[in-house]
C-alpha cells in the first residue's frame, strides 16, 4: 500500500475515533444501567435502545451515501409485522416460534429492500428521486398494514406476540429483554463502525463524493450502494421485530410515514455520519417527543414540522455541530475580549 | 359492450382526477425540479375552500373561482419565504416542505376536526350515456380535467409567461441576461402550481372524505405520474395519469382498491427501471 493511501486511512481512522470511544462509554454505562432502574422504566429504555438501533440502520445508509431513505418505517415495520404474523397466524410450535418470526422479520425487510433497491439503484435514481420512490415505499406498505385486516388486522393491529425466547430461555422480565436490546445495538453498532472504519467506509465516501468516478475507477458503485441498502434494511427489521416482542403488539404507526420522518430527525438531531450520535439523537429527541405530546396531540408533527424548516434555514449541518460552533465562536470572542 | 363502458368511464374518472392533480407537481417539480412535499396540502386547502364557502351558503361555483386564487397567493407567499431557500437542493427542499406539510395537516385539523367534511358537488344524479347510467359529476370532472390541461398547453406555449418560463428553465443566465427575471418567473410558477392544485380540490372534494390527510393519498400517485410520464414535459403528464389512472382501475375491479394502488406504484418502479427518462420526456 503506497503512503498516500496510508495516510487517507489513517486519517478515516482518526475520524471515526472519537465516535468510537463515546459508543464504548455509553455501552458501557448502559451495561450498569438496570442496578439503579428497573421494571416499566426500564421497558421504556429497552424501546429506546431498539429505536436507536433503527436509526443507526438509517444512519448506515442515510450518513454514509448521502441518499436519504424516507421509506426505512417500512423495514421497521416489516420486521414488526413479521415477528408478529408468524408468531401469532402461523401456529408454530412456541418453543422456537418467536426465532423463526426474527428470521422472517429480518428476512422479509431484506427482501424488500433488494427487490425495491434493485430497480431504483440500478435505475439509475439516485438523490432525491430515491427518496421520493422511498417514500412511496412507506406509503404502499402502510397501505397494505391498514388494508390487508384479515393478516395484519387493520387499523388495530395485532395484539399478543410472545417475547423472544431462544433455546428454552425466554426474554421475559425487564432486565433480560434490556439487555437482549442492548446486545442487539451493541453488536450493530461496533459491527457498523467496524466496517465503516476500513476500506469499505472509504469506498463509500468516494461515491458519496463522486459516484461516477468511483466507478470510473472500477468500483460496482450500484452493487456497493445495494448492499448497504440491503444491510440497512436488514437492521432495521431486527430493530422491529425486537421492538414488536418487547411491546406484544403491532400497529399500524410501526409502518406509518411519521415514523420515517421521525427517525430522520433522531439521526439528524444526532448528526448525521457518525452512527452513534443516531442512538443518542433518539435518546434526545424521545424524551422531548413524551413531553410535546402530552401537551396535545397535534403538538407533536408540528415540532417536527417546525424541526425540519428550521434543520434547512438555520442549521443544516445539523444541531449539535451548528450549538458546538456558536459555543466555539461565543468561546473565541470572550477571549479576543480577554486580550 | 355493455359492462366496459362504466369501466372506461371510471378510468377516465380517475386519470381526470390524475391529470387534475399531477399538473401542478409537473410545473413545480418537473419543471422547477423542485420537490413539494406539501403538493397534497394544497389540494386538502382546496377541498377546505370548498367547505368554507359551502359553509358561509355559497356555491360551489364560486369555490370553483376563489379556490385557485387562495392557492396562487399561498404559493407566492410560501415561494418568497421558503421554496426560494431551496433553489438547488433537493434534500432541503424535501425537509422543508415536508415540515410545512405536517404543519399545514395539524392546523387544519386543529380548525375543522378530524371527521370528514360535508361538501356536495353539482349535477346530482346520473345521466345516460350508451346505455349506461352514469353520475354526470364525473363527466362533468372529465370535460374540466380536459380543458385545463389545454389552458396549460396554452398558457406555456402561447403566452409571454409561458416563453419566460421555458427559457429560464432551459438556462437561467440566459434567461436572466435577456431580460427575464428569474426570481419573478419561479414565483410566479410555483404560484400557478399550488394554483392547479387546490384547483383540483375543490373538484375532488365532492367525490372524497375531505379530512386534513386527504391530500397525502394523492402526493406518491402524482410524483409518479410525472416520473413515468417524463420530467418536465406536461404532454408526459397525459401519458402518465393515463397509464397510473387506468392500471388502477383496471387492476381494482379484480384485487381490492389497497392493494391495487401498491401494485400500480410498484410497477411504476419496475417502468423506471426501464425507462428512467420516462414515457415522454421532454
Amino acid at each position: 500500500m503506497s503512503s498516500g493511501l496510508k495516510k487517507i486511512h489513517r486519517q478515516a481512522a482518526n475520524r471515526m475515533r472519537v465516535p468510537t470511544l463515546v459508543a464504548v462509554v455509553l455501552v458501557l454505562a448502559l451495561c450498569v444501567l438496570p442496578i439503579w432502574i428497573d421494571g416499566y422504566t426500564l421497558n421504556n429504555y429497552r424501546d429506546i435502545l431498539l429505536l436507536g438501533l433503527f436509526a443507526l440502520s438509517l444512519d448506515l445508509f442515510w450518513g454514509r451515501t448521502g441518499i436519504l431513505s424516507f421509506g426505512h418505517a417500512t423495514f421497521f415495520g416489516l420486521g414488526a409485522y413479521g415477528m408478529a404474523i408468524t408468531t401469532i397466524k402461523l401456529g408454530l410450535d412456541p418453543a422456537w416460534a418467536s426465532l423463526a418470526g426474527l428470521a422472517v422479520g429480518v428476512l422479509l425487510a431484506a427482501v424488500v429492500a433488494l427487490f425495491v433497491g434493485y430497480f431504483i439503484l440500478y435505475g439509475g435514481v439516485r438523490g432525491a428521486y430515491f427518496t421520493i420512490v422511498t417514500l412511496a415505499l412507506t406509503m404502499i406498505a402502510s397501505h397494505i398494514a391498514i388494508g390487508w385486516s384479515s393478516m395484519t388486522g387493520g387499523d388495530s393491529g395485532l395484539i399478543g406476540v410472545p417475547p423472544l425466547s431462544v433455546l428454552g430461555y425466554t426474554f421475559y422480565d425487564p432486565v433480560s429483554s434490556f439487555y437482549l436490546a442492548l446486545g442487539a445495538l451493541t453488536l450493530c453498532l461496533f459491527g457498523s463502525l467496524w466496517v465503516m472504519h476500513g476500506r469499505f467506509g472509504l469506498v463509500l465516501k468516494a461515491i458519496q463524493d463522486d459516484e461516477t468516478k468511483a466507478r470510473t475507477l472500477g468500483y460496482k458503485t450500484q452493487w456497493l450502494l445495494l448492499k448497504t441498502f440491503v444491510v440497512s434494511a436488514a437492521m432495521a427489521g431486527l430493530a422491529g421485530a425486537l421492538y414488536a416482542t418487547g411491546t406484544g403488539f403491532v400497529a399500524p404507526d410501526m409502518i406509518a410515514l411519521l415514523l420515517s420522518t421521525e427517525v430522520i430527525i433522531w439521526v439528524a438531531v444526532g448528526g448525521s455520519g457518525s452512527l452513534v450520535g443516531a442512538v443518542i439523537g433518539t435518546a434526545i429527541v424521545w424524551q422531548l417527543q413524551v413531553k410535546i405530546s402530552s401537551i396535545s396531540f397535534a403538538a407533536w408533527p408540528i415540532a417536527i414540522g417546525v424541526f425540519f424548516i428550521l434543520l434547512v434555514l438555520v442549521f443544516p449541518e445539523g444541531p449539535v455541530a451548528f450549538l458546538a460552533r456558536k459555543l466555539s465562536k461565543l468561546r473565541g470572542s470572550r477571549k479576543g475580549e480577554a486580550q | 359492450m355493455q359492462a366496459a363502458i362504466p369501466l372506461i368511464l371510471n378510468a377516465m374518472t380517475l386519470i381526470s382526477i390524475l391529470l387534475l392533480v399531477s399538473l401542478g407537481m409537473a410545473i413545480i417539480f418537473g419543471l422547477m425540479n423542485v420537490i413539494n412535499l406539501a403538493h397534497g396540502e394544497f389540494i386538502t386547502i382546496g377541498a377546505f375552500t370548498l367547505v368554507v364557502i359551502q359553509g358561509l351558503g355559497g356555491s360551489f361555483w364560486i369555490a370553483l373561482i376563489v379556490a385557485p386564487m387562495v392557492g396562487y397567493v399561498i404559493g407566492l407567499v410560501l415561494e418568497k419565504i421558503l421554496i426560494s431557500r431551496v433553489y438547488g437542493n433537493p434534500l432541503h427542499a424535501i425537509l422543508v416542505t415536508w415540515g410545512l406539510s405536517l404543519i399545514l395537516q395539524q392546523v387544519i385539523q386543529l380548525g375543522f376536526g378530524s371527521a370528514p367534511q360535508p361538501v356536495s358537488g353539482p349535477f346530482p344524479g346520473p345521466v345516460t350515456i350508451a346505455g349506461v347510467l352514469y353520475p354526470a359529476y364525473r363527466l362533468f370532472l372529465i370535460a374540466f380535467a380536459l380543458a385545463t390541461f389545454v389552458a396549460v398547453v396554452v398558457i406555456f406555449k402561447k403566452t409571454r409567461f409561458g416563453l419566460d418560463l421555458r427559457a429560464s428553465i432551459q438556462s437561467t443566465e440566459i434567461a436572466a441576461v435577456m431580460g427575464v427575471n428569474p426570481d419573478r418567473v419561479n414565483a410566479h410558477a410555483f404560484a400557478l402550481g399550488s394554483a392547479l392544485a387546490t384547483l383540483a380540490g375543490v373538484l375532488i372534494a365532492p367525490m372524497a372524505a375531505v379530512t386534513a390527510y386527504m391530500g397525502i393519498n394523492y402526493l406518491a400517485r402524482s410524483f409518479f405520474v410525472v416520473l413515468v410520464g417524463g420530467a418536465g414535459s406536461i404532454p408526459g403528464v397525459a401519458a402518465g395519469s393515463g397509464i397510473i389512472g387506468g392500471l388502477e382501475t383496471l387492476l381494482s375491479y379484480q384485487i381490492p382498491v389497497t392493494v391495487a394502488q401498491a401494485t400500480v406504484l410498484i410497477l411504476a418502479i419496475v417502468i423506471l427501471r426501464f425507462r428512467p427518462q420516462g414515457i415522454l420526456p421532454s
